[in-house]
């Protein structure tokens, strides 16, 4: 790690030895155009795949709770976690695929217009979402199932006799409870959002003009392929820090959920 | 947890740091001479379909030289500089391996690649036997050599057959078409007249609905072609008096700005504008001659490392035409060469060479051009290459070999900073080709470009 | 006074008794479908792919049904048939050494879920129950591990296996993660926090010290999260594709999902070898598959413990 933040104030090109420049590299981000357009993208990405992950997963474990036991459905909805994101990505990419993908014949059949999934600008950057709110949807929903099912019935009991509907109980008093869980779940999955980069590799690349590069795909390209570690580093760092102060906000909720249940 | 696994992947690479600076050692000794060489070399590539072939080569070579053996390991390309890279920091990387245009520039730069001159002179190896122009492109700014030329590609036209039958076109007249960017010639009429849409109206008819295109008279192959345009319209700047660079190797200064490539640009987004190619939106997706199998392409502008796979898909009838005429009144096509090179980190170096050697020999050229995969480089290897694609039907001489004939071939540029070149083409081009923008933004992609090398 | 059963269970045992079919349930249900078909679609795809004909594919591309029917995928992938057929059907040709790379992927998994488990259930129950000094701090520092972008730990880890002299080697492979990771930690705390503490203190009384503590009673009470955590990290090793990638590359040191690889596209923008990917992905995950399926039950239900407090 220290020897992360030494290379973000270098310029290095992996195989060579790195030449010490201060915080130029940090200088040279803030005018860069490209990270801040990765940044957004970014930002665009997290907020749709946490935000429909979580949604769904807590949909999902209401309903594994409430509409059935099934070992068989519940398993069924872990499967997709069980293919590499690689893998996941590939599939999508052609199921989606503007020409010969199986969805948009699906949309032409029914005369709605063909969707550029992961070429228009709109589409793209929720495309890659969706895939990885597909690939982790069973998990985390399993992950809140869990969470439920610390939840004492007596509080449901108490909550039916006084006269309230299934609806307002969720929300008055299902999520509250809910939320030491939720608070550690959300801590672990924006983590991994901010850092995509499988599904934006095997399928968009960055593209078209930029849409989707992402700010782990950017950090990659600029180390890696154009041999700009340094820089890569420096990028690196800032990437760092955002995660940080993300988690830490969101362990403040974790620890204001501590005490609902006590 | 996956989060994390996932992590470790990507720039476990650009992870590799430290090491690196023991590992690049480069050899300043002149290697030893290559008749005592012995021992085992380890070869790389990146074709499985040619991994046959190259054993072939590989036994016939250990038949000559019983001390030496050689072990072939094949990596698809998506992982191939991923590994190529990790082993020269970890000093595992091949004696010797497949190299390609793109990537060598750096890694001569980085030390990574043995000079093979001396060796060559020692053993007295011509290197004049190979096509035209293409021993060049291996020399570095250095002046040294530092691969052998193996192979070479150029562009063409593959159609549909069925599709341009039913367009009331006739095969002939596809191989004389003539091409401008300002009208696009007669190129553009057939394109034209090759669209259909869903109702059966073709680019060329009134009442032709462009947002419902069942065939494209051209297909776009994966995207814009960034900075180099090889599949998608280098054939056609080509034909103008425009060069990629100031000189080409080792150019330092680009061309982007200047009027005829970007009416070119500007064409190609015509075409898209009036249907007749695919939107960049719609590409983003399986590969182009993955949707040229679904029939979804009458024409489409590819390389010849595409040949056997175009030429294989079920149902659909597959044919060549070279590239169209241009303004000069001549065809063109951008020629790209593999090469064998040597690591310089390599613990046998003179087996190495002798490998390389072999490799870059009539001998070796001929069993490979006599697969029918590739056309190697030595005239001899792609005369017997051109036989082996016609013997399955395949005319590649009157239409990929037509430019060897003709001297129509211009190199793929060669630059010092290529990566970031294309870091900054890919979008721009990409953004012109959308309609983003228009392409007179080229120029000031190109005041970046030439940034780098100040 | 009894509970009204008619509402909504949130207990299990309501389950037989008769409930009203509301427009709420169907819904629900309608829902509950939809997300099915969406998680298992792919799956079939996948499957109607790897019995398809490569070279076939793209010319049917809206049938839902094998295109050009045929085991030629799934025999590229186990090593058998001929590379001629392979290549005739649009196969990569390139040879699986299938056994050897399954081999490899169940001795890299097993390990570092054997390691991992084993020790961070120690360092969690450390963590959880014993009081040091700056435990909090250093558990706060594992949890900051998590955020580290990769970059600044797959760097240390490569270095150390290369200076090991363990590069493309299975034991260089699981070295790194063996002892421990953050998410692992966590995950068992968690439950050993939820344990009472009653056992604990008896256990005490009867003179047990921390070491018997944890084997004979902490232990054998969690047999199902650690179990779950077992299982977990099995898979994600399993999946593993660029560590491997990086550390083994070697035939003997290849894992299965890097030889995956060989399916993907050979040249640059062309076609990866789609019925023997989908094939060889099928299989690959099979025998993950069957261990989910053998212990589902117990995941499931133990999942429930891990929930924090």
């Amino acid at each position: 790690m220290i020897r992360g933040f030494y290379f973000s104030m270098t310029q290095y090109n992996i195989l060579g030895t790195p030449k010490w420049i201060g915080f130029d590299n940090f200088v040279r981000i803030g005018k860069d155009p490209l990270f801040w357009n990765a940044l957004g993208v970014t930002l665009e990405y997290v907020v749709l795949n946490i935000g429909f992950q979580t949604i769904i997963a807590i949909v999902l474990a209401v309903m594994m709770q409430r509409l059935t036991k099934s070992v068989v459905l519940r398993g069924a909805l872990l499967l997709p976690w069980l293919v590499s994101n690689v893998i996941a990505a590939m599939v999508w990419f052609w199921l989606l695929d503007y020409q010969i993908g199986l969805v948009n014949q699906f949309l032409a059949w029914t005369g709605a217009s063909k969707i550029a999934f992961f070429g228009d600008s709109f589409w793209a950057i929720p495309t890659i979402a969706f895939v990885n709110v597909w690939r982790h949807m069973g998990y985390t929903a399993l992950l809140v199932f869990a969470g439920l099912q610390t939840i004492p019935k007596y509080v449901y009991e108490a909550a039916s006799i006084d006269g309230s509907s299934e609806w307002s109980s969720f929300w008055r008093m299902t999520m509250p409870l809910l939320r030491p869980v939720l608070a550690m779940i959300l801590v672990i999955t924006v983590t991994g959002s901010f850092q995509v980069f499988d599904t934006v590799a095997v399928t968009t690349r960055g593209g078209p003009v930029n849409i989707t590069r992402v700010l782990q795909y950017y950090i990659y390209q600029k180390g890696f392929a154009e041999g700009q570690f340094g820089y890569a580093s420096a990028i690196s760092v800032v990437l760092f820090l955002i995660l940080a102060v993300m988690a830490a906000l969101q362990l403040r909720l974790l620890r204001a959920g501590e005490s609902d249940l006590a | 947890m996956t989060s994390f696994t996932r992590r470790q992947a990507l720039v476990g690479l650009a992870g590799i740091s430290i090491a690196a600076t023991v590992a690049a050692c480069s050899s300043s000794t002149p290697a030893a001479s290559t008749s005592s060489a012995s021992g085992e070399v380890t070869y790389w590539l990146w074709d499985s379909n040619q991994q046959p072939v190259y054993q072939k080569v590989a036994d016939a070579f250990h038949a000559a030289n019983p001390n030496i053996t050689v072990k072939i390991t094949q990596y698809s390309w998506d992982d191939y500089w991923t590994n190529v890279t990790n082993g020269f920091v970890a000093g595992t990387a091949p004696d010797v391996f497949t190299n390609h245009l793109s990537k060598y520039p750096e890694f001569v730069t980085q030390g990574q690649l043995m000079a093979l001159d001396d060796a060559l002179k020692a053993d007295g190896v011509k290197t004049d036997i190979y096509q035209k122009g293409l021993a060049d492109l291996w020399v570095g700014q250095d002046g040294k050599r530092y691969g052998l030329p193996k192979d070479f590609d150029t562009i063409s036209i593959f159609y549909n057959k069925d599709l341009v039958k039913a367009a009331g076109v006739a095969e002939a007249d596809l191989a004389n078409l003539t091409w401008n960017p300002t009208d696009g010639g007669t190129y553009e009429k057939t394109i034209a007249h090759l669209t259909l849409d869903s109702n059966g109206k073709r680019g060329d008819e009134a009442g032709f609905d462009k947002s419902k295109v069942k065939v494209y008279g051209l297909g776009l192959d994966g995207g814009s072609g960034g900075g180099n345009g090889q599949t998608q319209w280098s054939m056609y700047t080509g034909t103008t008096s425009w060069t990629f660079t100031d000189k080409n190797p080792w150019g330092t200064h680009y061309n982007y700005d200047k009027p005829e490539f970007q009416n070119t640009m500007a064409w190609m987004r015509s075409l898209i504008e009036k249907g007749y190619m695919p939107t960049i939106e719609s590409i983003t997706g399986q590969s182009s001659a993955d949707i040229f199998g679904a029939s979804k392409y009458a024409m489409i502008t590819n390389g010849s490392w595409m040949i056997n796979q175009m030429f294989g898909y079920k149902g659909i009838n597959t044919g060549l035409a070279p590239v169209p005429t241009g303004p000069n009144g001549k065809r063109s096509s951008m020629y790209n060469g593999l090469a064998d090179s040597v690591w310089a980190g390599s613990k046998n170096q003179a087996a190495a060479v002798k490998w390389v050697e072999y490799l870059g020999s009539a001998a070796a050229q001929d069993i490979v051009g006599a697969s029918g995969v590739v056309f190697p480089a030595i005239p001899s290897g792609t005369d017997a290459a051109g036989s082996a694609f016609g013997a399955k039907n395949i005319d590649v001489n009157s239409s990929f070999l037509v430019h060897i004939k003709n001297g129509t071939t211009f190199l793929f540029p060669i630059t010092d900073h290529a990566s970031q070149v294309t870091g900054i083409m890919q979008p721009a081009v990409d953004a012109v080709f959308t309609g983003k923008a228009k392409a007179d933004s080229l120029t000031a992609a190109n005041t970046q470009v030439n940034a780098l090398f100040s | 006074m009894t509970t009204t059963p008619v509402r909504a269970s949130a207990t299990p045992q309501a389950r037989k008794h008769h409930r009203p079919v509301s427009l709420g349930r169907i819904v629900a249900w309608v829902a509950m479908i939809a997300f099915l078909i969406v998680t298992l679609f792919p799956f079939y795809w996948m499957l109607r792919t790897a019995l398809s004909t490569t070279r076939s594919l793209p010319s049917a591309p809206g049938s839902l049904l094998p295109v050009d029917f045929t085991w030629g995928a799934f025999e590229r992938v186990l090593g058998l048939g001929s590379r001629a057929q392979a290549v005739a059907e649009g196969g990569s040709g390139a040879s699986v050494n299938f056994w050897l790379y399954l081999r490899n992927s169940v001795v890299y998994a097993g390990s570092v879920t054997i390691g991992q488990v084993f020790f961070c259930a120690m360092a969690a129950y450390a963590f959880a129950r014993l009081r040091w000094p700056g435990r909090n701090l250093v558990f706060g520092i594992f949890l900051g591990a998590l955020l580290v972008p990769p970059i600044f730990t797959s760097l240390p880890n490569f270095i150390l296996v290369k200076n090991l002299g363990l590069l493309n080697t299975l034991p260089g492979m699981i070295l790194p993660t063996f002892l421990m990771t953050p998410f692992a930690i966590f995950f068992l705390r968690q439950f050993f926090l939820g344990i009472s503490r009653e056992i604990e203190e008896s256990a005490a009384l009867d003179g047990a010290g921390p070491w018997r503590t944890f084997f004979r009673i902490i232990l054998p009470m969690s047999t199902a999260p650690v179990t779950t955590l077992a299982i977990l990290t099995f898979i994600a090793t399993w999946n593993d594709y660029f560590w491997p990638l990086l550390v083994g590359n070697t035939e003997q040191a290849r894992v299965l999902t890097v030889a995956l690889g060989v399916f993907r596209s050979q040249t640059p923008a062309g076609s990866p070898d789609w019925a023997g990917l989908m094939a060889a992905t099928l299989i690959a995950a099979a025998p993950v598959l069957v261990l989910f399926f053998a212990f589902a039950r117990k995941i499931i239900d133990s999942i429930g413990y891990s929930g924090v407090k």
